[in-house]
């Protein structure tokens, strides 16, 4: 078809924005239901085994992750089920101690290194970073395959040793306790750890050089989805932190094996090192795995307030504030370890700062609702709850980073109730918010409404019960990891525990409805949120090379709010059907290897 | 007491002076966060309910940002932050300064799988248990003998790891009487959750009845005093003076002695009198200040530290031959050495060397002395 720049679709006569309103490449025509029946998209054009398992296409290796790390994360569930039921009676009503321990470890290393870590990263941020940026797939196809499945290489060792007994050093792995105390599986777990470490290296890698280089034309930076900064934030802490796990593992497989004095005092070792170069990179992983949700939350809570992001370059550069800061502020984790103080003071003092971009974010998401009209599907729900939830976290946070407080909070289940306030109401509703925003993406189907809000509600209630308990029993003393704790403590636990079942309900529940929403929803067409980013310009599901055309764009990503109340992609839908091609699909950088 | 309330308890008991200066902190931060957070919360119900779509409202506006506001929202909570570092690291510092009285009693802690070993200053020891005298401020030392463990007193607000191969210590001026407990809240392996005891805080008149009893029973008289009696004169059982009958009975006095006239035979190996506190040359030509750390390496890895114009021939001792607290009393017992102090090289039992256990000033005389 002819080339022609599609003319402005806002009159000059308003004067409110600034930018020029001229659609970002049209979105295809929705598909009639004769055209739907015989698309081939990206699931059906090649259904073989091998089609599926030795895809390069980043939207299937997606999807390949989804399943992976759903198993996992049902491990883990299972795991802590075990470990809340134990705690219903002072002297554990299920387990005996070592079972015990190995439960709450298996939630641990399964729950970070096997859901927490890949989830959004690997489901997500393989599925979308292209879409959005309106590339035809990552920077390196290949590569992106390869770290898929060195992750599921690196998790079949956390599987056999699950199976030949498990680990019991909880997920931190302190030495000496790992590497001369404990009888269990500390190698394969190692192992694990290693080699998922380079699929996070390699999807880090990839997803860096796919912002860099793979951008549609005029996906400027300051034009990028806010999802992709918190990837791409996301990618740079992955890539410089992952390696100092890999080798710290290293140095404790060498001690064990070998007898090499490094961590163990006895035979002249530093445990503490152990803990400076663990946390070096751990305590960037939680930013690991919260940045990619704070990207997800960008992009639903605008969708659903039909809303620019108030303070786009704030969002952007806070993600990036926190990455940076992120990687110096390890050592709140050992104020109690016998580091000196002027180091626990330098700590203390930069996890005041890092606190502070939570803090942008929280109150620029707030505001973007300001003004807005807003609906509440299922992931606006799920994205309400995670601001509700991760401001409980992040608040609670700073009492830890506080060194005169963490003395008497640290390990015990203010910790843990913090921590979940953040990895689970901060983390895992934003994962759901994203997985039910994009499920119709991805699968081209609509999923129940009734349901998948009465899960977010089951989900929000049963979450914050379980562990509103757990600050308050954390304040009285109960130390983290006791399958005994003392009888005053048992009314706590067994509120915690019974909230937790209801938890379990709500994160049940989606299974259920989006499994048959692949067999009876409604077809979801192009765009059923109406939302902005290029990833709804094309058809659900995407074709195998996301988009017919090159796009080409021409302003920022969250355009909602344009003067007279449509949004833009109604309009263009509405208008200017059938103008595909706006000259520029040669113009981008080419795609694929 | 705590361990027996029926209805459950909300808040840990206050039960140290720092438990109170603590939970100062504690509340200011739960203020300002609370308060930060019902204003992030009104802001969010508000915008929920008065934007939600409706017949009515169907346009949104189109804002992009405010940089004033960003400014404002950095600005704000930056210095609250702030205020919370100032105030904690104040709080730390009153943890980790611990006063000259408190370091004169100083408890010993010994970590093990699973159970805790406390010797008290006067050398009593028990097990999982810890009895101090309200008001009385005292020193905790701590080392463990295996992994990292971590000696936490919710009551007083307290808690230090204690890691195999290096001294950690903290302070409690215990205020009220009463049983508190007493976790391990470093995960530790199996039995981490049974290592955990009680604190027993007696009354002044309480704690000094409590030491009376101690030496009446006939075993501990046994074990603290080879012979089974009580010695005569001065009565000691303090750690200098456990220390001295493990420094003969492990025969460190057969190398580390006082040359005397009837004994010609030059010691092997440096003398140790007025050593603690000082500066040493070591062969490597480093010097090291002889505190607790050094004197615990120079037993459990003599190699690795080697005193100049000495040569490396002492064993080590490693934890089946001295165990921690074996370590601390020797220490001790260094400490107190002033010069001809040190034994000959075949002196088996040493003479009492301090009066009564140093105990705080509430207690009276012995019995039977």
């Amino acid at each position: 078809m002819a080339t022609a720049t599609p003319p402005p679709l806002i009159p000059a006569s308003v004067d409110a924005p600034k930018l020029d309103y001229t659609p970002q490449g049209v979105p295809p025509a929705e598909p009639t239901a004769a055209e739907d029946r015989t698309r081939k998209h990206y699931l059906n054009h090649d259904t073989s085994l091998l089609g599926w398992l030795l895809t390069v296409d980043h939207k299937r290796i997606g999807l390949m992750y989804l399943v992976g790390v759903s198993i996992f994360f049902v491990a883990g569930a299972i795991a802590v089920g075990l470990v809340r039921t134990n705690l219903i009676t002072p002297t554990g009503a299920i387990l005996e101690l070592d079972q015990y321990n190995k439960a709450f470890t298996a939630h641990g290393t399964i729950m970070l290194f096997l859901f927490l870590i890949p989830v959004i990263p690997g489901v997500l941020g393989n599925y979308l970073v292209p879409l959005m940026i309106g590339a035809k797939d990552m920077a390196f196809p290949k590569l992106n395959l390869m770290s898929f499945y060195v992750w599921a290489f690196g998790a079949m060792f956390f599987l056999y040793q699950l199976l030949v007994g498990g680990l019991d050093t909880g997920w931190t792995l302190y030495p000496p306790y790992s590497t001369k105390y404990s009888h269990t599986n500390v190698l394969y777990a190692g192992l694990g750890i290693f080699i998922t470490g380079f699929s996070s290296i390699l999807t880090g890698i990839n997803i860096i050089a796919t912002v860099h280089k793979m951008r549609c034309p005029g996906m400027t930076w300051g034009r990028l989805p806010l999802f992709v900064w918190a990837m791409y934030a996301t990618s740079v802490i992955q890539l410089l932190g992952t390696p100092v796990l890999a080798v710290t593992v290293v140095m404790a497989a060498v001690e064990k094996l070998f007898g090499v004095g490094i961590f163990d005092p006895k035979i002249g070792g530093d445990p503490l090192l152990f803990q400076h170069m663990f946390w070096f990179y751990s305590h960037p992983a939680v930013y690991i795995m919260i940045l990619p949700g704070m990207g997800v939350i960008n992009e639903v809570l605008t969708c659903f307030s039909r809303k620019n992001i108030f303070g786009y370059a704030a969002v952007a550069w806070s993600s990036v504030g926190i990455a940076v800061v992120g990687f110096l502020v390890w050592g709140h984790h050992m104020f109690l370890a016998g580091q000196g103080y002027y180091l626990s003071m330098v700590f203390a003092f930069l996890t005041m700062l890092v606190a502070v971009p939570s803090a942008i974010k929280v109150f620029n998401w707030t505001a973007t609702l300001y003004g807005g009209v807003i609906s509440y599907q299922a992931p606006m729900i799920f994205a309400i709850g995670f601001i509700v939830l991760f401001t409980i976290g992040g608040l609670t946070g700073l009492f830890l980073g506080t060194m005169g407080a963490d003395i008497h909070l640290h390990d015990t289940y203010f910790v843990i109730a913090h921590f979940h306030y953040t990895m689970v109401g901060g983390m895992m509703f934003a994962w759901q918010a994203g997985l039910h925003f994009w499920w119709p993406k991805m699968t081209g189907r609509m999923y129940s409404d009734f349901w998948s809000r009465l899960a977010a509600v089951v989900m929000l209630v049963g979450f914050a019960l379980t562990f509103l308990p757990q600050f308050v029993v954390g304040f009285l003393g109960m130390p983290r990891r006791y399958p005994n704790y003392p009888d005053e403590f048992q009314i706590y636990n067994v509120m915690s525990t019974a909230a937790a079942y209801i938890q379990g309900i709500g994160y049940a529940m989606p299974v259920f409805y989006l499994t048959a929403s692949l067999f009876f929803g409604k077809k979801a067409g192009n765009n059923p949120y109406k939302a902005t980013g290029l990833e709804w310009a094309t058809t659900s599901p995407p074709d195998a090379h996301n988009f017919p055309h090159t796009p080409t764009v021409y302003f920022g990503p969250y355009e909602y709010g344009v003067p007279d109340g449509l949004s833009i992609v109604e309009k263009m839908t509405a208008t200017d059907h059938g103008a595909h091609t706006n000259g520029t699909a040669t113009q981008g950088v080419t795609s694929g290897s | 007491m705590f361990a027996v309330m029926d209805t459950p308890p909300i808040l840990p008991p206050q039960a140290s002076e720092f438990a109170v200066q603590y939970d100062l902190l504690f509340w200011y931060i739960s203020g300002v966060c609370t308060l930060g957070g019902c204003a992030v919360y009104a802001l969010l119900t508000y915008c929920c309910f008065r934007f939600a779509k409706s017949d009515t409202h169907t346009k949104p506006q189109r804002i992009l940002g405010s940089n004033k506001l960003e400014v404002i929202w950095t600005v704000i909570p930056l210095l609250f932050f702030l205020s919370f570092f100032v105030y904690g690291a104040r709080i730390w510092d009153m943890a980790i300064s611990i006063p000259k009285e408190a370091a004169e009693r100083e408890y010993f802690v010994a970590g093990k799988q699973w159970m805790w070993k406390v010797q008290d200053p006067d050398g009593r020891r028990q097990i999982n248990e810890m009895t101090l005298c309200a008001g009385v401020p005292v020193k905790v030392t701590g080392t463990s003998e295996d992994v990292i463990h971590d000696f936490g007193v919710p009551a007083f607000r307290s808690k230090f790891d204690v890691v195999p191969g290096r001294y950690t210590a903290a302070w409690y001026k215990p205020t009220v009487p009463g049983t508190y407990h007493l976790f391990c809240d470093q995960y530790c392996g199996q039995g981490h959750s049974q290592m955990v005891g009680k604190v027993y805080v007696l009354s002044a008149d309480d704690f000094a009845a409590w030491q009376q009893g101690w030496y009446k029973s006939k075993d501990r008289v046994q074990r603290t005093w080879p012979g089974g009696e009580m010695p005569k004169g001065p009565l000691d059982g303090s750690p200098a003076w456990q220390g001295a009958l493990l420094f003969r009975k492990l025969q460190c006095n057969g190398c580390h002695f006082t040359q005397t006239t009837d004994d010609p035979t030059p010691p092997k190996a440096p003398t140790l009198e007025n050593l603690y506190g000082t500066k040493r040359e070591l062969n490597d030509g480093k010097l090291v200040t002889a505190d607790e750390g050094y004197i615990r390496n120079a037993i459990r890895n003599p190699a690795l530290q080697v005193r100049s114009g000495w040569k490396p021939i002492m064993p080590a001792y490693h934890g089946g031959l001295a165990t921690e607290t074996d370590i601390h009393n020797l220490t001790a017992y260094i400490r107190s050495l002033k010069p001809g102090d040190l034994p000959n090289r075949v002196e088996r039992t040493p003479t009492p060397i301090g009066g009564a256990p140093k105990a705080s000033q509430s207690e009276p005389k012995k019995e039977g002395n």
